[in-house]
């Protein structure tokens, strides 16, 4: 099939027949990279309206959940069971002042929020929604991902410190504390997925996973790592900073943490960003230990059906992941700080290294090949 | 190293996520408690102390309710030809002791609790608006 997006909309272009005759052009003013450069901003823009879209989506769903558990209704008021909430939401922040404290570091100040939602937006790029439904497939995927999720936590620092607010710089801090102390065990239990696959790009861990066992147990890496996938949800989790380890907000002891200052649209960036690495991170779960888009039997299934379908298995298998992230928010409370740290360097990082070992030796030994 | 060794299993998580998931799923009685505000209206307790009301042709005029208010709220004003009092709610700490105090029984406490206003001057509520005529039973 196709290596990513760009190609399938080439294809798709020239099945219609415009491909063709717009490249001649093109070519005939010695300018085909525009061309190309076209295709590819139609593509981040797609992506761009995706991600926006669930995003919305993603807070109105949190409400709903929220609201479930808690024998409420949610918003109901505006649109059909509250679906516009969103968008008033967003009306409401454009509205709203746009404060910056009198003594706070005016550009840090305002350049944090775009620092924290571009790395939540660019962690999209390597994530394969579906067969060929990708935008760049890069050799070095996952370590991109890890990398980029990394970013965040400079821009919360420079957003808590820069708000010259002692609770916010104490959110910041612990939000960085957190992040490092997590990343390392997320990390660990991604390389054991990558001596599996022997390689780092999601495009083929994704397809290692393609295929059965016995024809009907699905050959997802949860079943070959099944610590592995719970220190990787656990990890990452406290890495979106949601509730069992908000650090980063919790407003009954910070107030709201590192962005207590923030008012109208920077405040919604923020916001923004953290549902956009809700759902990356939940896909990142998803490519690595869920099979991505691959599913049994998707082979059998005409060509053309194949991006359509494996498109709608990867979400409903990451929106599978974010309830679950939801369903644990609202069902436990907030850990303590020592107890976060601890469970990080003194529980997850032995496991995950244990966890690394064991695929290690067992791969040398050739049980699984 | 005690924790995990006792806790390895997360017994105490995945009861409480069973807990949350039956509410999801409504197993079990499970109302909704909240209600669309504007739109629905929850029933108040018959001796919830609302917004007054006198009855018109009860009340003469007498004072009493006047005298005995601890805020000072009530004054009794002349209304087409007769007496009658004139709550500042704005004051008015719902004790009842006016309604308690009414030798005609002519002062009740309605279950009216939406009561928000603008200005100050709307909080006075003269007996334009606090009057009812009791329908007398066939």
């Amino acid at each position: 099939m196709f290596a990513n997006a760009y190609e399938l909309i080439v294809f798709t272009l020239n099945y219609i027949g415009i491909y063709e005759p717009v490249n001649n052009t093109f070519k005939t003013l010695g300018i085909e990279y525009v061309l190309r450069i076209i295709i590819v901003l139609v593509e981040i823009a797609i992506l761009f309206v995706f991600a926006l879209l669930t995003i919305m989506f993603l807070t109105w769903m949190e409400r709903k959940v929220v609201a479930m558990v808690q024998a409420r209704y949610g918003p109901m008021v505006t649109g059909p069971r509250g679906l516009l909430q969103p968008v008033m939401d967003g009306v409401k922040l454009i509205g709203k002042e746009d404060i910056i404290p009198a003594k706070a570091d005016r550009w840090v100040f305002t350049l944090a929020p775009f620092l924290v939602f571009i790395p939540a937006l660019l962690i999209f790029i390597p994530l394969p929604f579906g067969e060929s439904l990708i935008i760049s497939d890069l050799s070095v995927g996952l370590l991109y991902l890890i990398a980029i999720s990394a970013v965040s936590p400079i821009a919360i620092l420079l957003a808590g410190w820069a708000s010259n607010n002692k609770y916010s710089l104490m959110g910041a801090m612990r939000a960085v504390a957190q992040d490092i102390s997590y990343t390392i065990p997320l990390a660990i239990s991604a390389i054991a997925i990558v001596l599996f696959t022997g390689s780092l790009s999601t495009v083929e861990i994704v397809t290692a996973q393609n295929g059965t066992w016995f024809g009907f147990i699905p050959k997802w890496f949860i079943f070959l790592q099944p610590l592995g996938f719970v220190l990787f949800l656990i990890a990452s989790i406290a890495e979106m900073g949601r509730i069992p380890f908000d650090f980063q907000e919790s407003e009954q002891e910070l107030v709201a943490g590192f962005f207590t200052e923030y008012s109208g649209m920077k405040f919604a960036m923020f916001f923004l960003a953290e549902y956009a690495h809700l759902f990356s991170v939940s896909a990142i779960v998803v490519t690595l230990f869920l099979g991505g888009w691959s599913f049994p039997y998707i082979s059998l299934l005409p060509a053309a059906l194949v991006p359509l379908v494996s498109l709608g298995v990867f979400l409903v298998k990451t929106y599978a992941v974010i309830f679950f992230a939801m369903w644990l928010r609202d069902t436990v409370p907030r850990v303590r700080i020592d107890q976060l740290l601890s469970l990080g360097w003194k529980i997850m990082i032995p496991l995950a290294l244990l966890n690394l070992l064991v695929t290690g030796f067992l791969l040398t030994v050739g049980v699984f090949q | 190293m005690t924790w995990i060794t006792k806790n390895w299993t997360m017994v105490g998580i995945i009861q409480g996520l069973i807990v949350t998931m039956k509410h999801i799923l409504r197993i079990g009685n499970r109302p909704t408690v909240t209600v669309q505000y504007p739109y629905q209206k929850m029933k108040v307790s018959p001796r919830f102390r609302g917004l007054h009301a006198v009855d018109e042709d009860a009340c003469i005029g007498c004072g009493i309710c006047e005298v005995n208010c601890p805020n000072g709220t009530i004054q009794i004003v002349k209304y087409k030809t007769r007496w009658y009092p004139q709550v500042n709610i704005g004051m008015c700490m719902f004790c009842g002791l006016c309604v308690d105090v009414c030798p005609m029984n002519a002062m009740k406490m309605t279950g009216n609790y939406e009561t928000a206003d603008y200005t100050r001057e709307s909080l006075v509520y003269g007996p334009d608006r606090l009057l009812f005529k009791k329908e007398v039973k066939q």
